[in-house]
């Protein structure tokens, strides 16, 4: 146990947390992540720099892609001994001091940070590294801006001159990020959402654009040079020297997942590990914390698909099997949804038309009336599940229905699905 | 043949956040049902700005795109003559400040706005997040009958606070959430609406959209209901309001 090592304070404040997460599970609130770091960091707010002191590996946030990264750089960096990582993505504080109080003391971690409190982990656990993966709308009750982010995170790099970053040189908020750092791997991951950074945040000039290439014709900002590439056809990474690494046999699916294993091969090679062996580990990851992965609910079997905001949506729809397959959707709007579905208009769901949709979710009328204007066959119904539910003519025969959902709903389905 | 009218959306990418390409969407769909032809232009910046369009829509944004789609519609000169020759135009948050007489900018000092709507917008002491809702008011002539009859529903997500002049009437009467920050929401001057409604806009409230149509085509169109939109409507107000 890392306990001895710890102040007493910290020590109290995990057998604190941990009683209170095995009361919330034995209660059946929850899986009791939540309630146990809210414990522990009341009793020691000090407890995640007292648990992270010299062993965090790396630091890992976007708008998307953050969880599924984690687990890939986690799974890659496992070549040189144990890792330790969110079970769930739970991202914020509560979730970070569980993780690493749960764990094997010696363990290095690799750690998931919700956008807006990733300086603040930063200062915590000071990481040999940090990825930056993308920026764009999501959650704009609580994240307001795009812009604003990446400029706290340009504030949070020049307090850790030495930090090392992995950035994603194809999104200009991220190189606005992380520009004026001295430690930097660009990757040319790609950017398939564009419309948030369509202006320079340095100069409000509008960007000029070729292809992956941008640059600003205001203030001279430009794409950096990549040291690393994610190229098509079939999918690999490209590393400084012109290495390539396959990426066809990851398990998982979509442009977006070839690009988080750039991101983390880049990331495996900055902490001086084996990005070759490093891959064959990625590989056997073919579902991070309930993403892709196929659950029993009620009569059906689902492929769960987890999506927040456009830029993910519009690569989901992407991965799931052509028209006239059926899927359903599913949209909440807790907290940890984005309170607001307004964004339901910027997602493409014209690429569904040809199939029905099943509409879910608390949100599931925005939905709906979007999918009218869109000309696509559906039907609303509040628990698909149920065994009287008016699902279309041949769902309940389909070996697996693609479900995407948004967060809470995702994590719903997770917890009350059987894997199957 | 040309359409019967043609909506401007203008500079999406700078006034797009959060959904308000809802709102052409929604015009060309209610247009639709209302046996109307039209044509949606997307334009961009560095496009020139039409100036016989019939409907130009305008989204939020966030504070430096604001900024520079002010500079840039101010250059082009084009949405000036279009409001000048009586167009209909909504203006969305951002883009309903930038119709002012001046804005805050990123660091929230003044920065001065096209002054085609007789508003000002200061920072709010605290950002207006959440639902709003909110009610119709009666027409400044009393002998007119009001331009609204139903209830507004929508998410603000906005640090400004406006300030009306005389010449303005609010869209509304806040009965939940911000809005201007004085207990109305939104302004009506002319042809030219603006509001702190995304959700988007229009597609919560249609009756704004049927009202942008009326101007364009310069005739009555009657009422018509959806009931997925209605559904929302209801959901939306209950929710919100309790009833």
């Amino acid at each position: 146990m890392a306990s001895g090592k710890l102040p007493w304070r910290t020590r109290s404040a995990l057998a604190a947390g941990r009683a209170a997460s095995a009361l919330s599970r034995a209660t059946g609130r929850g899986e009791g992540m939540v309630i146990g770091g809210q414990v522990i960091l009341r009793i020691a707010p000090e407890a995640i720099a007292d648990l992270a002191r010299n062993r965090v590996a790396a630091l890992v946030s976007a708008t998307n892609g953050k969880t599924s990264t984690t687990r890939l750089l986690a799974s890659s960096l496992e070549q040189a001994g144990p890792v330790v990582s969110q079970p769930t993505g739970a991202n914020l504080s509560t979730g970070i001091v569980v993780a690493l109080s749960d764990a094997d003391p010696t363990a290095r971690a690799v750690l998931e940070v919700d956008e807006l409190y990733l300086p603040q982990i930063m200062q915590q656990t000071a990481p040999q590294i940090i990825l930056l993966g993308n920026l764009s709308r999501d959650q704009l009750d609580r994240m307001n801006e795009v812009a604003m982010i990446a400029r706290r995170w340009r504030d949070m790099l020049a307090q850790h001159p030495d930090v090392h970053v992995v950035a994603n040189a194809d999104d200009p908020m991220i190189e606005f990020a992380a520009a004026e750092h001295a430690h930097v791997s660009w990757v040319a991951a790609g950017q398939a959402w564009a419309s948030d950074s369509a202006v320079c945040a340095e100069c409000g000039t509008l960007l000029r654009r070729d292809d992956a290439d941008w640059s600003c014709p205001g203030c001279g900002r430009r794409r950096p040079p990549p040291n690393w590439s994610l190229l098509a056809d079939p999918w690999r990474a490209v590393d400084p020297a012109g290495r390539e690494y396959d990426l066809s046999q990851l398990g998982l699916p979509g442009r977006f997942n070839a690009a988080n294993a750039t991101m983390a091969l880049a990331a495996t090679a900055a902490l001086g590990a084996d990005p070759a062996v490093g891959l064959l580990r990625m590989q056997s990851v073919d579902s991070v914390s309930g993403r892709y992965g196929v659950f029993h609910v009620g009569a059906l079997n689902i492929r769960l698909l987890l999506a927040k905001n456009p830029a993910g949506w519009t690569e989901l729809l992407d991965i799931m099997p052509p028209a006239p397959t059926p899927v359903i959707i599913t949209i909440n709007s807790d907290y940890a949804d984005g309170r607001d579905p307004s964004w339901l208009w910027d997602v493409p769901f014209e690429k569904l038309r040809g199939r029905t949709v099943v509409a879910t979710g608390f949100r599931r009328r925005d939905l709906a009336v979007r999918l009218t204007q869109a000309n696509i066959d559906h039907v609303v119904i509040d628990n698909p599940y149920a065994p009287d539910a008016p699902l279309p003519p041949g769902m309940r025969d389909l070996p697996q229905v693609d479900c995407a959902a948004t967060y809470t709903a995702f994590q719903q389905l997770r917890t009350s699905g059987v894997p199957a | 043949m040309s359409a019967d009218l043609t909506i401007a959306a203008i500079y999406a990418d700078l006034l797009g956040t959060y959904g308000d390409n809802g709102n052409a969407a929604t015009l060309l769909h209610r247009a639709r049902l209302h046996g109307l032809s039209a044509d949606v232009i997307s334009i961009q910046p560095g496009d020139p700005v039409p100036s016989q369009a019939d409907i130009y829509l305008l989204g939020g944004g966030e504070d430096t795109a604001q900024t520079a789609a002010c500079s840039a519609l101010r250059a082009d000169g084009n949405i000036r003559t279009a409001a000048e020759r009586g167009a209909a135009i909504l203006a969305i948050c951002a883009g309903y400040q930038l119709f002012g007489e001046y804005f805050p900018d990123s660091t929230g000092t003044r920065s001065p706005g096209l002054g085609l709507l007789d508003i000002r917008t200061d920072r709010l002491a605290q950002r207006a997040v959440g639902e709003l809702a909110a009610a119709p008011v009666p027409a400044a002539d009393s002998t007119e009958p009001p331009l609204f009859s139903e209830r507004f529903t929508g998410y603000e997500n906005h640090a400004g606070g406006t300030v009306r002049g005389p010449s303005v009437q609010p869209l509304g009467r806040v009965l939940a959430g911000v809005g201007n920050g004085d207990g109305t929401e939104g302004s009506v001057s002319g042809h030219i609406i603006g509001s702190y409604l995304h959700g988007p806009c229009l597609v919560r409230n249609p009756e704004i959209a049927d009202q942008l149509l009326r101007w364009a085509v310069d005739r009555e169109l009657p009422a018509l209901e959806e009931q997925a939109v209605s559904e929302l409507r209801a959901e939306r107000f209950r929710t919100v309001l309790g009833h």
